[in-house]
C-alpha cells in the first residue's frame, strides 16, 4: 500500500515538474498567467446581538490584484469583511462601507472551473449599487457562498463559482475562493465563538491577467 | 459486527448454504409434518377480513408471538426488524419509520384503525407505542389513501391491540436491562356474558445515554412514561356491539441541549374511541366509529448561569373523526365497503401565526369482486374536501390471481397523498441564535409586510402575489407487482417489485433576504422524487423446531430534477485543495438517509420439551448519506457517507411451571456504536425479562 502511494506521488511530483517546464519554454506570455494563492486573509466581523438590530462592526480588508496584496489605499479591486464582498465601483450600500472612488467590476461565471473560465464575458460586469444590492449578493446560497444550517453552520465558498474582475487598472482577474476558514479547515465551523470555528479567513487563488487581452 | 465487504459477501455465502442445507432436510422430513398453522388474517388493506395469501396488496403482518419471542417493549424494537423498515431519527430524536424509501411523515400509523397525531416535525415517534398489548401489526405497503386518505401515502402500519377472549386473565411483565431501562406492564381481561373489560397498564423508565463523553450533554436525555388503555366491549343483542376503547399515555422528559440550559418536556395524550357495530346479517354490516384525541407538549428551558427562564414552547393538537362504514356482500361474488366521515383538527402552537383548523370531509367507496375461481379485482377510490388546500381523489386498482395452489401474483396501483401541514402553512419562526426566519407559505401574505415594517427587509426574491394559489399536497403514484410462492409449510418465498413516483414535494426556499444578512425561508412545491426496488421474503421450516425468516430489499431513492443537474453537468464539488470539479453522471447517489441493500436474517429454534425458545437476528443495511458535507446541495459520491453495519440480537425464553416464563437476551450483541452519526443505538444491551400469567 505504501509502495503504492508512494509512487502515486513519485509519477505525480515528476508529471507537474515536466509540465511545469512545458509552459516555460512554450509561451513566454502565458507562462506569467500564473495562479497565485492568498492564504488567510482575515476579514474580521464583530457582531453585537445584545441590540436590536445587531451592531455589525469592523474594518473591510481591501486588496489589489495588480500588486497581490491587501491595501489601505483607494487602488483596491475587492474587499471583505465576514461574507461581504465588495468590489471598488458604484454606490455604498451600507454608511459603514468605504467610498466606491475606483472602476473595478466582477461577475460570478456559475458551473465552471476555474481553468475552464479562459475568457472574460465583458457584458455580465456589475458594479455595487445602493438601490439593487452588492454585485455579489450578501444572502447564502445567492452570493458566492453556502450555508449548511443546522448543526453545523458552516460557510462553503459554493463549488462551480469563479469570480471575474475587471481591475481598477483596467485588466482582468479570475479568483476562486476555496476556503472561510483558517488553514482550510472547517471541522470546528459548529463553535458560534469565531475565534475556535477559525471563520472569517479567506483562502483564495487567482490569476491576474496583466495582457491588454480577454482571455486567460 | 460494522462489516466490511469481504464479510458482506461471507455472510450472503453462508445464508445461501443454510438455505440449500435446510432444503435437503425439507425432503426428507417432508412427511414427517403434520401440523399446518392457521393462515393470518388482515384487515387493514382492504377494511374487510381477507387472508393475508388473498390480499392483492403487499402486506406483512407481525404476531404477538414474535413480538414476545423477541421481548421486544417499544413499536420501533419490533419494525426495524422487519424488511424494508427502517427507524430513523429526526432532529428532535422522534424514531420515524421509512417505508419503500420513504420517509417517516408519509407512513400513516393507526391504531385499531384509528390515526395517532403528534407529528411535531413531520415524523411520529414510534418509541412512543408500548407493545405490551398488542395482538398483531399490520404493514401495508403501497399508497393507500383509496381508504385513509392523508398521510398513507408510503404505506399504512396498522396497530390492533388485544381483545379479551373468554374468561379471566392476567398477565404481568418485566424487563430490565443493563442500560438501566425499567418496563413493567400488566394486563388484566374478563369476559363475562355480553361484556367483556380490558385493561392495560405500562410504565416505562428509561435512563438515557451518552454516547459522546467529551461534551456536556447525553445523547437521549432520561425519561419515563406511562399507558393506560382500557376496553369495554358490550354486546347490545345480536345485531349491536358497542366497543369503548380509551387511551392516555404520558410523558416526562429530562431536557439539556447545552451544557448551561436545563429543563423539562412533557407530553400528554388521550384518545377515546367509539365503534357502534351494527350486523343485519352475513352480508350487510354498519359501523359507526367516532374518535377524538389530543396530543400536547410542553417544555421550558432555565438557563442555569443566570438563574432565569430561557424558553417556553408548546403543541396542542386536537383530531375529531366521525365515521360511518357500510360492508355489503351481493349474491354476485363481490363485496362493496362504502364509507364517509370527516376530519377536524386543530392545532396551537408557539412561533404560529394563527389557530389553524382543518376541516376535511370525505367519501369513499371499494368495490372487491372475485372473478371465476381465481381473481379477485379491488377498485376503490376516496374524495377528501379540504378547507385549506386543493381537494384530493385517491383512486385505487388492484388485483391478485391464483395461479395455483402455491403461487399467487398480486398487482395494484394507487394514489396517495399527504397535505400539507399545520407548520408548512402557519409558521411564524425567528431563530435568535442566528437570526433566520421560517414561514409557512398562507402565514407570507402577513409576515413580510409586517417584517418590511419593522425594515428587517432588505430584498423580496419572491413576490408575494406568487403565494395567491393553494399549497398542492404532495401526492404519490405507487405501483407494487409481486408474487406468493409457497412450496408447503416448510417453504414460501414472496417478492415485490415497487415504484412510487412522488410529486409536489415540499421544502423550503429562500423568499427574501434580511438586513441583518439572513434570509426568510418559506415552503413551496418542487420536487418530483421516486423511489423503486424489490422486496423478497422466504421462510423456511427445515424441522419442527427450527424456523429461518430471511427477508432483502433492494432500494434506489432519487430527485427527477438533480438527476437531470446530474446528467446536464450543472453541479460541481470541491476537492481537497479547494479547486472546483465537474461531478460526473454516476456521482449522484440518491436521496438522504436511504441505503441501497437492506438484509434481515432470523432464525427461531424451540425445544418444546424443555419448554424452551430461542432466537438469533440479524439486520444489515448498507452505506448510506446523511449529510451534505461538501454543501453543493446534493449527495454526492464525494460526500462523506456511513459506512454499512449489521446488528445482531438474541433472545432466550423458558416456561416455568404453570404461569411464569423468564426471559434472558442481548441486543446488539456486537456493541455496534457510532457516537457521531447514529443517535439511536446505545450500544449492546443485556437484559432479563419475567412473565406471569394466570
Amino acid at each position: 500500500m505504501n509502495t503504492i502511494k508512494f509512487l502515486t506521488f513519485a509519477i505525480l511530483f515528476a508529471f507537474t515538474t515536466i509540465s511545469c517546464n512545458d509552459d516555460n519554454d512554450d509561451n513566454i506570455a502565458t507562462s506569467e498567467l500564473k495562479v497565485k494563492t492568498v492564504s488567510n486573509l482575515h476579514a474580521l466581523q464583530e457582531s453585537d446581538y445584545t441590540t436590536n438590530p445587531p451592531t455589525i462592526s469592523g474594518d473591510y480588508i481591501k486588496f489589489s490584484f495588480s500588486t497581490g496584496t491587501t491595501t489601505t489605499g483607494e487602488d483596491w479591486d475587492i474587499a471583505f469583511r465576514g461574507t461581504t464582498i465588495l468590489v471598488n465601483s458604484g454606490t455604498a450600500t451600507a454608511a459603514d462601507q468605504p467610498a466606491r472612488t475606483g472602476n473595478a467590476q466582477l461577475y460570478i461565471a456559475n458551473e465552471t472551473t476555474f481553468a475552464n473560465v479562459t475568457e472574460v464575458d465583458t457584458s455580465l460586469f456589475k458594479s455595487d449599487d445602493a438601490t439593487n444590492g452588492l454585485a455579489i449578493a450578501v444572502a447564502p446560497n445567492n452570493g458566492w457562498y453556502s450555508y449548511s444550517g443546522e448543526p453545523y453552520h458552516r460557510i462553503t465558498s459554493t463549488s462551480g463559482k469563479i469570480i471575474v474582475i475587471k481591475t481598477n487598472d483596467g485588466h482582468y482577474a479570475k479568483m476562486e475562493i476555496e476556503s472561510y476558514y483558517k488553514d482550510k479547515d472547517a471541522s470546528n465551523s459548529a463553535n458560534p465563538d469565531n475565534s475556535i470555528s477559525g471563520a472569517q479567513y479567506y483562502t483564495f487563488k487567482y490569476v491576474y491577467q496583466a495582457e491588454n487581452t480577454t482571455k486567460f | 459486527m460494522s462489516l466490511n465487504k469481504n464479510n458482506k459477501y461471507t455472510y450472503l455465502l453462508i445464508f445461501f448454504t443454510i438455505v440449500i442445507n435446510a432444503q435437503k432436510n425439507n425432503i426428507n422430513e417432508k412427511t414427517a409434518v403434520l401440523t399446518q398453522e392457521l393462515e393470518k388474517v388482515v384487515v387493514t388493506a382492504t377494511r374487510t377480513k381477507k387472508l393475508i395469501s388473498s390480499v392483492a396488496m403487499p402486506v406483512e403482518i407481525v404476531s404477538k408471538k414474535e413480538i414476545q419471542q423477541i421481548n421486544a417493549m417499544r413499536l420501533n424494537e419490533v419494525l426495524e426488524e422487519q424488511t424494508g423498515l427502517i427507524t430513523v431519527p429526526d432532529y428532535g430524536g422522534a424514531a420515524g419509520v421509512q417505508m419503500q424509501g420513504l420517509d417517516s411523515q408519509y407512513t400513516l400509523i393507526l391504531i385499531d384503525g384509528v390515526p395517532l397525531i403528534g407529528r411535531i416535525a413531520g415524523s411520529l415517534d414510534i418509541n412512543r407505542i408500548s407493545v405490551g398489548n398488542i395482538a398483531q401489526i399490520e404493514i401495508v405497503k403501497g399508497a393507500s389513501s383509496s381508504l385513509y386518505g392523508n398521510d398513507a401515502l408510503g404505506g399504512v402500519i396498522n396497530i390492533i391491540t388485544e381483545k379479551p377472549i373468554r374468561g379471566t386473565k392476567v398477565n404481568m411483565n418485566y424487563r430490565g436491562d443493563s442500560f438501566n431501562t425499567h418496563d413493567f406492564n400488566s394486563t388484566i381481561a374478563i369476559k363475562k356474558g355480553d361484556v367483556s373489560i380490558s385493561a392495560f397498564i405500562n410504565r416505562y423508565q428509561n435512563a438515557g445515554y451518552d454516547l459522546n463523553k467529551t461534551d456536556d450533554i447525553k445523547t437521549i436525555d432520561p425519561y419515563v412514561n406511562h399507558t393506560f388503555n382500557t376496553t369495554i366491549i358490550y354486546k347490545i343483542n345480536n345485531k349491536l356491539r358497542l366497543n369503548v376503547s380509551s387511551r392516555i399515555y404520558n410523558q416526562e422528559q429530562e431536557y439539556v441541549p447545552t451544557a448551561n440550559l436545563k429543563g423539562k418536556e412533557n407530553a400528554n395524550e388521550w384518545n377515546n374511541h367509539l365503534v357502534l357495530k351494527y350486523k343485519e346479517n352475513e352480508n350487510f354490516n354498519g359501523l359507526f366509529d367516532f374518535y377524538i384525541t389530543n396530543y400536547k407538549t410542553n417544555s421550558y428551558l432555565n438557563n442555569t448561569d443566570t438563574n432565569s427562564l430561557d424558553s417556553e414552547s408548546y403543541f396542542d393538537q386536537l383530531l375529531v373523526k366521525p365515521e360511518l362504514r357500510i360492508v355489503y356482500k351481493t349474491k354476485y361474488h363481490s363485496e362493496i365497503v362504502g364509507g364517509i366521515g370527516l376530519n377536524y383538527e386543530t392545532l396551537d402552537r408557539t412561533d404560529f401565526s394563527t389557530k389553524p383548523f382543518f376541516s376535511a370531509p370525505y367519501v369513499f367507496l371499494q368495490y372487491d369482486k372475485v372473478i371465476g375461481k381465481r381473481t379477485n379485482v379491488i377498485l376503490g377510490a376516496r374524495f377528501d374536501n379540504h378547507n385549506k388546500y386543493k381537494s384530493q381523489f385517491s383512486p385505487k386498482f388492484a388485483i391478485n390471481y391464483k395461479a395455483n395452489n402455491h403461487l399467487n401474483l398480486k398487482g395494484s396501483v394507487g394514489y396517495g397523498f399527504k397535505a400539507p401541514d399545520f407548520r408548512q402553512l402557519y409558521f411564524d419562526f425567528t431563530n435568535n441564535a442566528v437570526g433566520y426566519t421560517v414561514v409557512g407559505y398562507n402565514a407570507v401574505k402577513t409576515v413580510i409586510p409586517r417584517l418590511e415594517q419593522q425594515g428587517q427587509i432588505n430584498n423580496i426574491i419572491v413576490p408575494i402575489s406568487s403565494f395567491d394559489n393553494k399549497l398542492n399536497a404532495e401526492n404519490s403514484l405507487s405501483i407494487n407487482f409481486g408474487a406468493n410462492f409457497k412450496a408447503s409449510s416448510l417453504f414460501s418465498l414472496s417478492a415485490n417489485v415497487f415504484k412510487n413516483n412522488i410529486k409536489n414535494l415540499i421544502d423550503t426556499r429562500v423568499i427574501a433576504n434580511k438586513t441583518n444578512g439572513q434570509n426568510v425561508f418559506s415552503y413551496y412545491n418542487i420536487h418530483d422524487v421516486y423511489t423503486q426496488g424489490i422486496e423478497i421474503n422466504t421462510t423456511l421450516k427445515p424441522s419442527q423446531q427450527l424456523k429461518i425468516k430471511a427477508g432483502y430489499q433492494y432500494l434506489i431513492a432519487k430527485d427527477e430534477s438533480v438527476k437531470q443537474k446530474f446528467k446536464n453537468g450543472n453541479v460541481f464539488a470541491r476537492d481537497k485543495n479547494g479547486s472546483s470539479f465537474l461531478l460526473a453522471r454516476n456521482d449522484y447517489f440518491g436521496l438522504f438517509n436511504r441505503s441501497k441493500h437492506m438484509v434481515n436474517l432470523k432464525f427461531y429454534y424451540n425445544i418444546p420439551a424443555w419448554k424452551l425458545d430461542t432466537n438469533l437476528r440479524t439486520t444489515y443495511r448498507s452505506k448510506y448519506g446523511i449529510s451534505d458535507t461538501n454543501d453543493n446541495g446534493y449527495l454526492d459520491k464525494y460526500d462523506r457517507f456511513i459506512k454499512g453495519y449489521a446488528i445482531a440480537d438474541f433472545a432466550i425464553n423458558k416456561n416455568i411451571a404453570k404461569h411464569y416464563k423468564l426471559g434472558f437476551g442481548i441486543d446488539n450483541i456486537t456493541n455496534f456504536k457510532d457516537a457521531q452519526n447514529i443517535s439511536n443505538i446505545p450500544g449492546r444491551i443485556i437484559y432479563g425479562k419475567i412473565n406471569i400469567q394466570f
